[in-house]
Formats: C-alpha cells, sequence, structure tokens
C-alpha cells in the first residue's frame, strides 16, 4: 500500500494572501447556488475550490464521485442561524421563516453542501468536536483510506466570525478555512511528515477553533513543499 | 463472495461484533421500548419543547419528566455507562474510543441561552471514563456513521473497542422547519402511510459498544458492515442512486446477498419523499436480487430521534434476533401505493426470528447509512 500523501491543499483566511471573505466568495466560485449559505460553508467552498487549483468560476458538474470522501470540521457554523430562527418565530411567527434556510438548520449542513457543490459521493462526515475537531477530522481522513471506504479524501475545516459566534466562543475568533487532499500516492507530501512538522509551526493567524489543526497540517505542507526538490 | 469484500489476515472476511446495546426513548430504556413497540403503542402527545411562536408542530415524542431545559448529554450518559457495564469492558486495559453521532448537538441549550462554554456544544463530557470522544454531526444518520468508523477502528487496530454513541433532544429551530414545509401539522409518525403527515421529533440517545472479532465478553451480534454514501444531489431531498449505493455497499463488502435478508428496519420517516424512495430503494438493491425481507419501522412509537435512529433500530434489531418477534408499523393505516409488493409488518407483529437485518438511515446533506447485522 502507497503511503498517505497530501496531493492538493490551502489555507483561506480572509485578509491574507488575497482570500475573499464569504461575502465576496462570489469572486472565486462564480454567483450561483451561493444565496443563504452561511459564512463557514462559504469559506469551505473557497478552500476546497483552491485546494482542487480550479479556476475562477469553474464548476464541476456530471454524476457523483463516489470515491471522494468528505471529512468537515467546525463548530460555530450554522449557530447564528440557529439563533436567528428562533428570534425570527419569536418576532413574526414560524411562517416568517425562509424555507431556504432550513438546510442551514442542520448541523451538518456545511460538509454536505461541500459534497454536493463539487459532486463528492463518498462517505460524508461533519465532525463538531470542539477543540479536537480538527484533529478528529485529520484522522478520520486517513482512516477512511485504510479501511478502503475511498481512494481520496477531502478534509475541511471553516470557522465564521459573525456576532452569535463570537459571543459564544467568548475568545476572539478568526474566520477562516483550509483543506486537505488524501491519498494512497508516490506523489505530494507525506501526510504523517506534514502532521509531525505542524507541531512546530507557530499558530500566529489567531484562533480558527475547530479549522485551527487543518490550518496547521496545510500551512506546514506548504513549507515542507517548497523544501522538497523539484 | 463480492470480489471486493474484505479479507482477514486468516483469510476469512472480517467482522466486528456487537458487545452490548443501550437505548432511551420516549418509552423507556430499551427493553420497555421493545415491549411497547409490540403492543403498538406510541410515545406521541403534546409538544412540550418550549417555542417562541406559533411553528406549525403541536406534537412530540418527548421523554416523561425530563426537564425542557436539560441537555441531550446526559441522556447519552446513562446509556453509556449501561453499556460499559453490560459489556464488561474494562476501560484500564483496552484502548477504548468515543463516537458520538447527533443531528442537532446541544442547540436547544444555544436557543435556550443556557449554553455559554462552546466545549458544551459536543458530547466530549458526556462519556464517563473515555478521555477521546469524537461528535459527529451526520444528522439523521449519524448514528450510522458513527458505527461505521467504529467498526473501521476496530478492524484496523486503532481501538480495542469503540463506544458508539447518539444523543438528540429537539431544538425550536428544527421545528421552526418542520413546521414550515408541513400543509397541517402532523398527529403521528405513520411510516409508509399512504397519507401520511410528516415527520415529528423524538427525543432519545444510544450507546452500541463494539469489538472486535476476538473479543471474549459478551457478543449479541456480528457486525457485518455500514455502506456510507453521499447523494451530492439535494441537501434535504433523498436520492435513490445515493441510497442504493449504500446498500450494495453493505453487501458487498460483508460477503452477503440481499435474498439472504430477513428483515429491514426501515428508515421510514413518515414524510412525502422518503418512503416512496425508500421503497423504490428497497425494490432495486433487495428485492431485485431474490430478497422478500420482512420490512418495519419504529418512528411511528419512538419519534424521528435524528441522530440516535440508527442505534435504536440496533437495539431493536437485537431483540428481534433474541426474541423471535418483529414489531408491526406504529401508526401505518394502509400502506402507500409505492410500498404495496412490499412485506410491510403492518397492525400485528409477525412471529420470525431474524439473522440477517438490513438497517437503513438516511439523513439531511444526503448522507446514508445502512448496516448489516447478523445473529452472532
Amino acid at each position: 500500500m502507497k503511503p498517505i500523501t497530501v496531493t492538493g491543499w490551502s489555507v483561506h483566511l480572509p485578509g491574507t494572501d488575497g482570500a475573499c471573505p464569504p461575502e465576496q466568495a462570489n469572486t472565486l466560485l462564480g454567483r450561483k447556488g451561493l444565496l443563504m449559505k452561511e459564512p463557514a460553508t462559504r469559506l469551505a467552498l473557497c478552500a476546497v475550490h483552491r485546494a482542487l487549483n480550479m479556476g475562477t468560476g469553474e464548476r464541476k458538474d456530471g454524476p457523483a464521485d463516489p470515491g471522494t470522501a468528505v471529512v468537515a470540521s467546525s463548530n460555530l457554523g450554522n449557530v447564528e442561524t440557529v439563533v436567528d430562527v428562533v428570534a425570527t418565530v419569536a418576532a413574526d411567527g414560524g411562517k416568517a421563516v425562509s424555507p431556504m434556510v432550513a438546510p442551514n438548520a442542520s448541523s451538518n449542513v456545511l460538509s454536505g453542501t461541500v459534497a454536493q457543490w463539487f459532486k463528492f459521493g463518498g462517505p460524508n462526515l461533519m465532525l463538531c468536536s470542539g477543540r479536537d475537531s480538527g484533529a478528529h477530522a485529520l484522522r478520520l481522513g486517513a482512516l477512511l483510506l485504510r479501511s478502503g471506504r475511498a481512494n481520496r479524501v477531502i478534509v475541511v475545516g471553516a470557522e465564521p466570525s459573525d456576532p452569535v459566534a463570537d459571543r459564544l466562543y467568548a475568545k476572539p475568533l478568526r474566520a477562516g478555512a483550509a483543506c486537505l487532499v488524501l491519498e494512497h500516492s508516490d506523489h505530494g507530501v507525506s501526510f504523517s511528515q506534514a502532521r509531525e512538522h505542524a507541531r512546530g509551526i507557530a499558530q500566529t493567524w489567531g484562533d480558527c477553533y475547530g479549522a485551527q489543526d487543518i490550518i496547521s497540517v496545510a500551512l506546514a505542507v506548504s513549507a515542507l513543499h517548497q523544501e522538497q526538490p523539484a | 463472495m463480492a470480489p471486493w469484500a474484505r479479507q482477514s489476515s486468516g483469510g476469512g472476511v472480517v467482522a466486528a461484533l456487537i458487545a452490548a446495546s443501550s437505548l432511551l426513548t420516549c418509552l423507556g430504556d430499551g427493553e420497555r421500548t421493545f415491549a411497547s413497540l409490540l403492543k403498538g403503542i406510541t410515545g406521541v402527545g403534546p409538544l412540550r419543547h418550549p417555542v417562541p411562536g406559533p411553528i406549525n408542530v403541536n406534537a412530540g415524542y418527548h421523554i416523561p419528566g425530563r426537564s425542557m431545559d436539560g441537555y441531550a448529554g446526559d441522556l447519552l450518559s446513562g446509556c453509556v455507562t449501561q453499556a460499559l457495564a453490560d459489556a464488561r469492558l474494562d476501560l484500564a486495559e483496552h484502548r477504548v474510543v468515543a463516537i458520538v453521532g447527533t443531528g442537532l448537538r446541544e442547540l436547544a441549550a444555544v436557543e435556550q441561552g443556557n449554553l455559554t462554554d462552546p466545549e458544551r456544544l459536543h458530547f466530549g463530557q458526556s462519556v464517563p471514563g473515555i478521555a477521546e470522544v469524537m461528535t459527529i454531526a451526520n444528522a439523521c444518520s449519524a448514528g450510522g456513521h458513527a458505527l461505521a468508523l467504529a467498526q473501521d477502528m476496530v478492524e484496523t487496530g486503532e481501538a480495542d473497542a469503540v463506544v458508539v454513541g447518539a444523543a438528540d433532544v429537539m431544538t425550536a429551530s428544527m421545528l421552526a422547519m418542520i413546521g414550515r414545509v408541513a400543509e397541517q401539522p402532523s398527529d403521528q409518525v405513520r411510516p409508509f402511510d399512504k397519507d401520511r403527515p410528516g415527520v415529528l421529533l423524538g427525543e432519545g440517545a444510544a450507546a452500541v459498544v463494539v469489538v472486535g472479532e476476538n473479543w471474549a465478553g459478551p457478543k449479541l451480534a456480528k457486525l457485518l458492515y455500514t455502506g456510507l454514501s453521499c447523494d451530492a444531489f439535494h441537501e434535504t431531498a433523498p436520492d435513490i442512486n445515493g441510497i442504493c449505493r449504500a446498500i450494495d455497499e453493505a453487501y458487498a463488502r460483508s460477503g452477503r446477498h440481499p435474498r439472504d435478508t430477513d428483515l429491514v428496519l426501515a428508515h421510514g420517516t413518515g414524510t412525502a419523499l422518503n418512503d416512496p424512495t425508500e421503497c423504490e430503494a428497497l425494490r432495486r438493491s433487495v428485492i431485485a436480487y431474490g430478497g422478500n425481507p420482512l420490512i418495519t419501522g419504529i418512528k411511528g412509537a419512538v419519534g424521528h430521534m435524528s441522530g440516535g435512529a440508527a442505534l435504536a433500530n440496533v437495539d431493536v434489531a437485537l431483540r428481534c434476533m433474541s426474541g423471535g418477534e418483529v414489531p408491526a408499523v406504529a401508526g401505518l393505516r394502509e400502506v402507500l401505493p409505492e410500498g404495496a409488493d412490499l412485506n410491510i409488518v403492518k397492525d400485528a407483529p409477525a412471529t420470525h426470528a431474524p439473522k440477517l437485518i438490513q438497517l437503513n438511515a438516511f439523513g439531511f446533506g444526503g448522507v446514508n447509512a445502512v448496516t448489516l447485522l447478523e445473529s452472532a
């Protein structure tokens, strides 16, 4: 069995290296389909789009690819929606709630949207384990490859920064996302080496909570890739 | 055997085992729930969950006496403690991980303004004695996804045992969404009924202990395989192709044939879209291969337990195996036309001790988990 390697990666921290904020995700992804998508979902879509080296506005079409799995990590992506829906019901009753918001009431809206957007038909997991969430996503991403459930795994972490999420987190929260594409391959950067290297990376960009560990590993991959002989 | 069926080092197909199962529903613990199912008793009642305005939902499946500002994790802790005791699993002797499936996490506490620590949104503090707790928010098939990962961990040697948990209470936001798309308020979940009025939520929790095939303790059943797929098609509507991929994978990877299946514990949410789609999926992936299993579902009695739905089905399946009776679908009056040719258990329990059982769980986001259990 070939080793698990990272064959694609991205870090999407708005305000850094030209990364667009969630409300301008259309400039990277194209306009269609973003209505009612929450900021964390938009950031995750941007991170995956960039990790796959897709062009501006480029879309996947055709049938779902059953060999590609998604393992996402986010804790606060839909808390603002949930609180807003309750406020709307209190103010104007249930009929005032838009049915378009319905998918966002479910905590797996982020991972499901990534699958639907990019046509990933393999196992789809939404980790919401708090601070450890990113580490769990990385572990389960490798597990899905080892157990033969997928031949490619998209690991993506994203957190928003909005009034509800910020209040709940009670510490400065940095909105951001990162993505790793994992495969059994002879090419790319060793996944285990990247995880090891990530331990030594100073987390200077702020606190992205459930996305933090995935951002660290993506930055480690980037550093290791630059060291590799061409 | 299917060409891609998994091989253990000894040459046989590897399988995990279920060492213990614990359940809590609106009808009580696993034993009481099953007894009520056999009698056709349903746990539906007036909606007690606090909602701040009219939402077009007025019924639910509540655990009697539960405080409406309590945490789902409190329900989970009791189930985990019971399952660990029943399995006689020594946490000091084995490498044990917990994977908890949930639809709505502790979002009810966020809505009610009670949650001030973000680390209480997940179930890390709700699994006594286990340090590593993964919370998987995979909607209505979360428990099935957790089962799949537990088996993978045990088979790859990443863990000696995995405690698979699930827990959900209701959220006002999800209730509002259910009411928003319902024509009339649903009086009861009526799976596979011609005039099904729609889904209602059920509170509850469950825990299952998954171990490897060399386990020397109690063995309730073989956990053969859980097929996973994502429709990648629509956020809330089911897709038959995605569902059939999960079913087909479960059979192919476990080396079992659909014609040998005795019972299907259906997802059966009693919604306009799920039930006809599920009937067609069973025709395409089970009946078409010569299978003619009994089909039943429990949501008419316990409501839709969201992340706990798949594990509730596991507990009921184990009791069908050991007790030789299969409960009828509670709330079912007249079978929907799309299921008229299927062997749906109606009105009275069927006397049958199933050996091979298929458990369906499908969720928002098009996430599907189809589990095969076999008597040990």
